[in-house]
């Protein structure tokens, strides 16, 4: 009798701890707009679509896109940096409820996280060494290539990369290269700019980052045509089917009347919120 | 001095042949390092011509002006009285340091528009998380070395698994631990609440270690006359054992509080903007990250420097006050 009574409460404790930690559909979008306060994560070292501009203000393409998010719904915006793992791992808890992070919504993603919606696609390229003597990108084979830990670039570095969007073009793996993983797209870079091979004989990442470093001179050129297309997505917490509904449509009217197009023109000088590329 | 004693041995300073190994030393070095194509090549140009066309003798030429200045310095410092000395070196080796990161050629003015915000941020948000967790830590250390000097099996057992644990995992990783693993407990925890929680737990483990050590070398006899006296365990601690034991457990917790100063750049992962957090960010836009890590490099540094001197403030205070 007192064994049962035991399991018993075991069995009541544990069923309580479940239904606690199970999300309610909608309990996201009601915390948001309970507070005003639509708090999202983004990276803090992530130019130009998310950093610290002169002001010491948070500034970028992402940031516009999430401040333009959160006018639709008539709630303030607030702006938390924690590192880029901690933001992929998921089980947010509430910490935040939104990532507007440039985020490519990978399967192994999809498993810990929701994609409300595409909302730009950047291409992949490969920068190196300015004095380098590569051509092509299959030259690179064997070599020593940095990518940002935890990133797409990464994955495609490690051939394991599963995108999970529409629209994004097929891409096939064109090296098998030794992978080196750094903090964020800029370490590769800073590494890759001491001289080729002397850390690094090449690094894959965003384009326009690429780019916004060799105009910040930075000795580096890009190798041959993009490796493949990332579509970008915005990202929530799994389990809230009406936030995830909501922000798909303000996501939809973003693009439709043109706000998109803008913010890109505006941070890249280029269109990449449809194309493709 | 380590060990004062009146035997005086000439300093190698005054001894010409010590003095002459040095400067054939230096001398096979500083060639060796073939300088004649930096700003010391310029310097030299009305002697050996051209810089970059000087080869060998350009290169020996430089090695022996250069060897000859710095074994002079060397002679000459060694004269001075010991004061004397120290100042001289800390400046010189302080001048060679700010030319290194001068040779960098860095932004100043970008330096200038960023350093108020990681001072106002950045020092401030380090400091106070640093003091809330050494004040903590302290408290947790006083329970701990009483506990673990306690005939109580389960107070002993709790304290040495809580030292053990935490004197066993890198800070960083109890960062993490904490601020991703209390929220699967179902308590949501904020990132500063988790930087302090993972400093004075960490911490707390080291200094209760300190603790314990100051605690016991008090005399067993201050104990039996404190209780031949009628005195309660608290009473005895209180006014008898911490007042003694005090002079001994401040200094290294001093200590402890100038390393936490370093470590609580690891909270950085979690998104507190401190200092090492906006020393990794700030220049990020503009590719400037030399300006800022240096910048926040001497900031620490600094930081670290008056700390060391109320320590040994606080040290003389006790040392005097204890004879």
């Amino acid at each position: 009798m007192k064994l049962n009574r035991r399991i018993f409460t075991f069995a009541t404790t544990a069923a309580l701890t479940l239904c606690t930690s199970m999300s309610f559909a909608g309990e996201a979008l009601d915390r948001v707009m309970a507070a005003g306060v639509l708090n999202v994560a983004t990276d803090a070292n992530w130019a130009p679509q998310s950093f610290i501009n002169d002001n010491n203000e948070m500034d970028g393409f992402d940031i516009d896109v999430a401040r333009e998010i959160a006018k639709r719904l008539s709630v303030e915006v607030e702006f938390i940096t924690p590192s880029w793992d901690i933001i992929t791992a998921g089980k947010w808890n509430g910490r935040w409820d939104l990532s507007v992070g440039s985020m490519t919504p990978t399967k192994s993603r999809a498993e810990v996280l929701a994609f409300p919606g595409v909302y730009y696609y950047t291409p992949a390229s490969i920068a190196v060494h300015k004095d380098s003597p590569f051509e092509e990108v299959s030259d690179l084979n064997g070599k020593a290539i940095g990518a940002g830990t935890a990133t797409t670039f990464e994955l495609y570095l490690q051939h394991d990369l599963q995108i999970d969007a529409e629209g994004v073009p097929a891409f096939e793996y064109q090296l098998t290269a030794e992978n080196k993983s750094y903090k964020d797209s800029t370490a590769a870079m800073d590494d890759l700019r001491l001289g080729d091979g002397v850390r690094l004989n090449g690094m894959v990442g965003s384009l326009p980052a690429i780019l916004s470093a060799i105009e910040a001179n930075y000795p580096l050129r890009v190798l041959g045509d993009p490796v493949f297309y990332e579509p970008l997505a915005l990202a929530i917490d799994r389990g809230d089917a009406e936030f995830n509904d909501k922000l798909a449509g303000i996501l939809a009217d973003m693009k439709a009347d043109g706000t998109l197009t803008a913010l890109s023109v505006k941070w890249y000088g280029i269109d990449f919120s449809s194309t493709g590329g | 001095m380590l060990f004062a004693d009146t035997v005086v041995p000439d300093p190698a300073v005054h001894k010409p042949k010590v003095m002459a190994i040095m400067l054939a030393a230096s001398f096979v070095i500083f060639s060796l390092m073939g300088l004649n194509d930096t700003v010391l090549g310029e310097f030299m140009r009305p002697a050996i011509g051209e810089p970059t066309e000087s080869g060998l003798f350009g290169n020996l030429a430089i090695g022996l002006v250069i060897s000859m200045l710095f074994t002079g310095n060397i002679v000459l410092i060694g004269f001075l009285p010991f004061r004397i000395q120290v100042l001289v070196v800390w400046l010189e080796l302080l001048l060679l340091f700010l030319a290194f990161f001068y040779s960098f050629g860095l932004d100043f003015a970008f330096i200038r528009s960023k350093v108020w915000f990681m001072i106002s941020q950045g020092v401030f948000t380090t400091l106070y998380i640093s003091a809330i967790s050494i004040t903590l830590a302290s408290i947790v250390a006083i329970f701990g070395a009483v506990a673990k000097l306690s005939s109580n099996g389960f107070a002993y057992a709790i304290a040495s698994f809580y030292t053990s644990f935490f004197r066993g995992l890198p800070l960083l990783m109890q960062v993490y631990l904490i601020y991703l693993g209390l929220p699967q407990l179902g308590y949501v925890i904020d990132a500063v609440p988790a930087g302090i929680l993972a400093l004075t737990l960490c911490y707390g483990a080291y200094m209760t270690e300190i603790f314990r050590a100051g605690i016991q070398s008090i005399n067993k006899g201050q104990w039996e006359a404190s209780r031949s006296m009628g005195f309660k365990f608290g009473l005895t601690m209180r006014r008898i054992i911490l007042p003694q034991a005090m002079p001994l457990i401040i200094p290294p917790t001093g200590n402890q509080f100038i390393a936490m100063l370093k470590d609580s750049s690891l909270v950085s992962v979690i998104g507190v903007w401190e200092l090492m957090f906006l020393a990794r960010t700030l220049g990020n836009k503009d590719f400037k990250h030399m300006e800022m890590l240096i910048t926040a490099a001497l900031i620490y540094w600094c930081l670290t420097m008056c700390l060391e001197v109320i320590q040994s403030r606080i040290e003389r205070h006790y040392r005097t006050i204890s004879h």
